[in-house]
């Protein structure tokens, strides 16, 4: 019998509910799982096993006294470190927020709670969710399952590897640019980006706010839509977010019009190309169509990206003083603007570098040279790709051009860095939902598959994702931990 | 492109302080960001696309109805009175 | 002197709302304990979002409408990047038109009068910044800065004009005007400490702008205005540049002092607020706003005049005080005797207010009410009582609450009509007044004394009409 850290959440939910084994029991396990690997993957910047274990028996009374438990009830989730949870430190593995305890609720975290998910603790990303691998954690490099040696993708690398791992049974993620999707390729899970307001962002520790989106990240497409259907809705406390209608499970499927997208095939290597190709045949074995297409404003994808998220966040970023929250450090011998540039010395390497970018794309006489700009881009692209969608159903591509890589190889140089997110930023900059699939492996390092729908379209998404899921069987945990 | 003084600028507009070391690293750095997205400019500026902007309703805003937070935000450094004690002005 | 432009840039508070900004925190925080009026949102805690308030778009376009400025159809907000210790975010959410019209209101006009208009640059909406105290007593304050949130995040309307004016007198009479139009509107209480404050912009001679900040009241800024032109004017006839600067108003040695240049420089780096959609009023919202926004001053002067035909010089009284006015109007309804009422209120009723405190509230802690008012009308004009027993029964009312029949039956001060009781009086005061009769029979005015005796020896109940034709009757026939 498999572990029960190997249990899906679907899986969690009907054994908790039909007593095979307790939410204690159940939690216990977690936390153990956690003790045994943790030290190797680093996943995690605070655990709460406490109030885990607390939760847990809750339950367990809940069942005993035959009330009502929820529909994600004794599920485990890991929440990625930019995202508020009530008392429980939220750094954005920053040390300007290194002593920072929330004094109030995400409203994702709000709405897990309330249909019965155990928070089990943060997990680890790059430092206020910028960044493609961890390693730009002011603690500590999150390690990837498949192989220790290699990165496990991000900014939520911490969040795709304890899934991958087993050390929760789903977890949350942030995705500004890919931050979802490439740990979700990178470690051989499931990435779910939602559609721009579908779901609330109050609670979300803006990075870029008009990019960004919290989502799942789990071992399955069916667990990915259980999360998704709790976590989404219009929210007060969000004037930026929409109502949606629920992601229903379904097997019966019309035929889908699926293209691949040319440029991403073009800019990707071989081995990942391949593994790709044969994905999108699959789609064809059974029945869908599946042709190439070409996106014309493609090479302003990222520039556009780049400049809009570092404007975002020059601006977003700008309340970290110290004055009112953050980390210790005295205000004497300090005039009140020394004191801000000294605290805010301690950013990181690259949020310091985005964060000046930011300043100067915004800054006038370059205003409308770049910002500008890559607001138009954007329209230009969000047109083309609805266009698209007219024709058809989905969109394909890999979710990295590359496989994933060892842990220093790339981080003395930021702009190669950027230039990983070049597929994934596409959804971000038009708002629409996308999800990372695992499709195979080479040299037993994992591949994604990025699959991307109209606006609210995420039924779409999943019912190929099931599709596909059901076709070719990856492997979503590895052996070697 | 960036030099060293306008370095200097952008890190005073942003309060960061840099240290020497960065001042002399960074501008490399960033340089080559830029010259990737000065690709922008060979966009035509056209007033005829709409920005993607998102829109509102007026009729689906807040009401204006006041009401007590549930608890304080946990701010440090208050004084007894209650005022948040700040790095002196002058 | 008339080569003086002056242009103004005003913030008003939305005192009118219940709740701030962009959080559902109380909208008036004066008063209150520093630091106990915020919230997640206004203090900005990481992850929290603006929720914008809809009523303060309401009254921020009606402002608009009364300062004749054009409205969109969809409105936007802007971030001003600046870093300040009382700016939780170190951004502040305003409205910015430089890359297109997108505030509640631009392109106004507001007549000053019937000769001058002054041209409304633009009408924005904003959120307050919180309050730097810097003293406080037994702290070394020197060490370090005090800061209250407690004002953080409220709403703010902001008014830009031209530089149409040419003289601080019309400063003056634009920003009284401009603060009777916000209280008739409902908007703004401008008596509140800190509701409105003021910055100005000077220039002379076609030459460079000056700016003064820091002026505190309205009350202040005419003299900040002459002290500016003043100094302006006496560098001009030494030849001197005036530089373009920002100058700050000093109100207790009453001069302008040159800010630090630092303060200048800033780069706002506005950008659109992703946080808040675009929003769509639609093309009806200024139509149907008209109709139920409250009458603007000018607006109801000229129904004073036209409908209740009152006189001008009344009806200016009326609308400088809207209290009164909308008391006015209470009364009005009752029973529809405008102009009387409106001389018993100005007349009577103002006289012994304006003796007590400044309090702007005076009426509502008032004992009269417009039912008071309306009976002992009704009473005069039914020539039951004089209009000198009027005012004593108001100030009975002012005391005690009760109506005026009622204390007309306790004081017994009806009207005396009777002429046997008014002969007792006449000839009671005759008696008297031997000297005075004596003039009287030759001198007609000294009748007037006579009837005053008399008035005042039947405590102002006598009918005066009957009085003084018995006086005339006794006086000519030493007996009636």
């Amino acid at each position: 019998m498999a572990h029960l850290h190997d249990l899906l959440a679907y899986e969690v939910v009907e054994g908790i509910k039909g007593q095979q084994f307790t939410a204690e029991q159940y939690v216990g396990s977690i936390i153990k799982r956690i003790e045994d690997v943790d030290s190797k993957l680093r996943s995690f910047i605070t655990v709460d096993s406490e109030g885990a274990l607390s939760s847990a028996k809750i339950i367990d009374r809940k069942i005993k006294e035959k009330e009502d438990i929820g529909s994600l009830a004794g599920v485990t989730i890991g929440i990625k470190d930019n995202i508020s949870t009530k008392g429980i430190r939220t750094t954005c593995a920053s040390k300007i927020l290194e002593d920072y305890v929330p004094s109030y609720d995400a409203t994702v975290i709000r709405k897990l709670k309330e249909n019965g998910a155990i928070i089990l603790g943060k997990l680890n990303l790059d430092e206020f969710g910028m960044g493609s691998t961890t390693e730009y954690s002011s603690f500590h490099s999150t390690h990837n399952p498949w192989n220790l040696d290699y990165v496990p993708g991000g900014s939520s690398g911490g969040s795709g590897a304890a899934v991958a791992a087993g050390e929760c049974t789903v977890s949350l993620g942030s995705d500004t640019g890919g931050s979802i999707r490439c740990p979700a390729s990178f470690c051989s899970v499931v990435g779910v980006k939602p559609t721009y307001g579908r779901v609330s962002r109050y609670g979300l520790i803006s990075y870029a706010n008009s990019l960004e989106q919290i989502g799942p990240i789990c071992r399955s497409v069916k667990d990915a839509v259980m999360i998704m259907n709790v976590i989404s809705g219009k929210d007060i406390m969000d004037n930026t977010s929409i109502q949606s209608t629920p992601i229903a499970i379904q097997r019966k499927l019309g035929k889908l019009n699926i293209a691949i997208i040319k440029e991403l095939i073009d800019g990707s290597d071989h081995d990942v190309t391949t593994t790709v190709y044969s994905a999108s045949e699959k789609f064809k074995d059974v029945g869908h169509s599946c042709e190439e297409v070409s996106i014309k404003n493609l090479d302003y994808a990222l520039p556009s990206y780049y400049t809009l998220a570092s404007a975002e966040a020059s601006s977003n970023l700008a309340r970290y003083d110290n004055i009112r929250y953050g980390f210790d450090f005295p205000i004497e011998e300090y005039k009140w603007d020394t004191y801000f540039s000294n605290v805010r010395k301690n950013f990181g390497q690259e949020v310091k570098r985005r964060i000046l970018i930011g300043s100067y794309v915004l800054s006038s006489g370059y205003y409308s040279k770049y910002y500008l700009k890559a607001r138009m881009l954007r329209s230009l692209l969000k047109l083309e790709l609805l266009k698209l969608f007219n024709k058809y159903d989905l969109l394909i591509g890999p979710t990295m051009p590359i496989l994933p890589f060892k842990i220093g190889e790339k981080i003395d140089d930021p702009f190669k860095m950027y230039l990983v997110d070049i597929n994934t930023v596409l959804a971000n900059l038009a708002g629409i939902p996308a999800i990372s699939i695992p499709v195979g492996f080479s040299n037993d390092l994992p591949i994604g598959l990025q699959i991307m729908a109209a606006p609210f379209q995420e039924q779409k998404l999943i019912d190929a994702s099931l599709a596909l899921e059901d076709t070719i069987d990856i492997q979503r945990r590895p052996n070697s931990i | 492109m960036i030099s060293i003084e306008e370095l200097k600028y952008l890190a005073e507009i942003s309060k960061i302080n840099l240290t020497d070391d960065e001042i002399n690293r960074f501008p490399p750095q960033l340089n080559k960001t830029i010259e990737y997205i000065d690709v922008l400019e060979d966009l035509a500026s056209d007033e005829s696309i709409s920005l993607d902007l998102h829109e509102i309703n007026f009729d689906e805003l807040r009401d204006d109805v006041a009401k007590k937070s549930d608890g304080l935000p946990i701010i440090k450094n208050l004084t007894e009175e209650g005022f948040l004690r700040g790095p002196k002005m002058k | 002197m008339n080569l003086v432009m002056i242009g103004l840039e005003i913030h008003a508070q939305i005192t009118a709302l219940k709740s701030k900004l962009f959080c559902s925190c109380y909208g008036n925080y004066r008063d209150l304990k520093p630091n106990t009026n915020i919230c997640e949102v206004c203090i900005g805690l990481p992850g929290t979002l603006p929720i914008i308030n809809k009523k303060a778009i309401e009254y921020a376009t009606m402002t608009s409408v009364a300062l004749g400025c054009k409205v969109p159809d969809k409105i936007m907000f802007y971030r001003k990047n600046y870093f300040y210790p009382d700016l939780p975010k170190n951004f502040q959410i305003t409205q910015y038109n430089v890359y297109g019209f997108s505030s509640i209101g631009a392109d106004g006009l507001f007549e000053l009068d019937d000769s001058k208009k002054i041209k409304i640059t633009r009408v924005q909406l904003e959120e307050d910044p919180g309050r730097i105290a810097y003293s406080e007593e037994g702290m070394n304050v020197r060490n370090s800065a005090l800061v209250d949130y407690n004002r953080a995040g409220a709403a703010l309307i902001e008014i830009v004009t031209e530089p149409d004016f040419n003289d601080p007198k019309e400063v003056r009479l634009f920003l009284n005007k401009l603060s009777l139009t916000l209280e008739h509107i409902g908007v703004c209480d401008t008596l509140l400490e800190g509701a409105v404050r003021c910055d100005v912009n000077v220039s002379m001679k076609g030459g460079n702008k000056v700016e003064i900040k820091n002026i505190n009241s309205f009350k202040e800024v005419e003299k900040a205005i002459n002290y500016e032109v003043t100094r302006q004017t006496s560098m001009y006839n030494r030849n001197l540049k005036i530089e373009y600067e920002t100058r700050h108003w000093d109100d207790r040695k009453k001069i302008t002092f040159k800010a630090r240049s630092k303060e200048e420089e800033h780069d706002y780096r506005y950008f659109p607020e992703p946080d808040i959609p675009v929003i769509v009023l639609g093309n009806n919202f200024v139509s149907t706003l008209k109709g139920y926004m409250p009458e603007l001053p000018n607006e109801r002067f000229i129904r004073y005049v036209s409908n209740y035909k009152l006189t001008e010089h009344t009806s200016n009284i009326l609308i400088n005080d809207k209290k009164l006015a909308d008391f006015f109007e209470s009364c009005v309804k009752i029973y529809f005797s405008p102009v009387e009422i409106a001389n018993v209120l100005i007349t009577d009723l103002k006289s012994f207010i304006d003796n007590d405190s400044e309090s702007t509230d005076y009426l509502s802690n008032m004992r009269v009410k417009p039912e008071h008012i309306a009976e002992l009308v009704k009473l005069i004009e039914g020539n039951k009582i004089s209009r000198i027993t009027a005012k004593d029964i108001l100030i009975k009312i002012a005391e005690s609450g009760i109506s005026p029949s009622q204390v007309l039956n306790s004081t017994n001060s009806f009207k005396i009509v009777d002429e046997k009781t008014l002969k007792d009086a006449i000839d009671t005061v005759f008696d008297t007044e031997t000297s005075a009769v004596n003039d009287a029979r030759n001198n007609p005015e000294a009748i007037n004394y006579l009837l005053g005796k008399v008035m005042k020896f039947t405590k102002g109940r006598a009918d005066p009409k009957i009085a003084a034709s018995l006086i005339n009757i006794k006086l000519r026939k030493s007996e009636y």
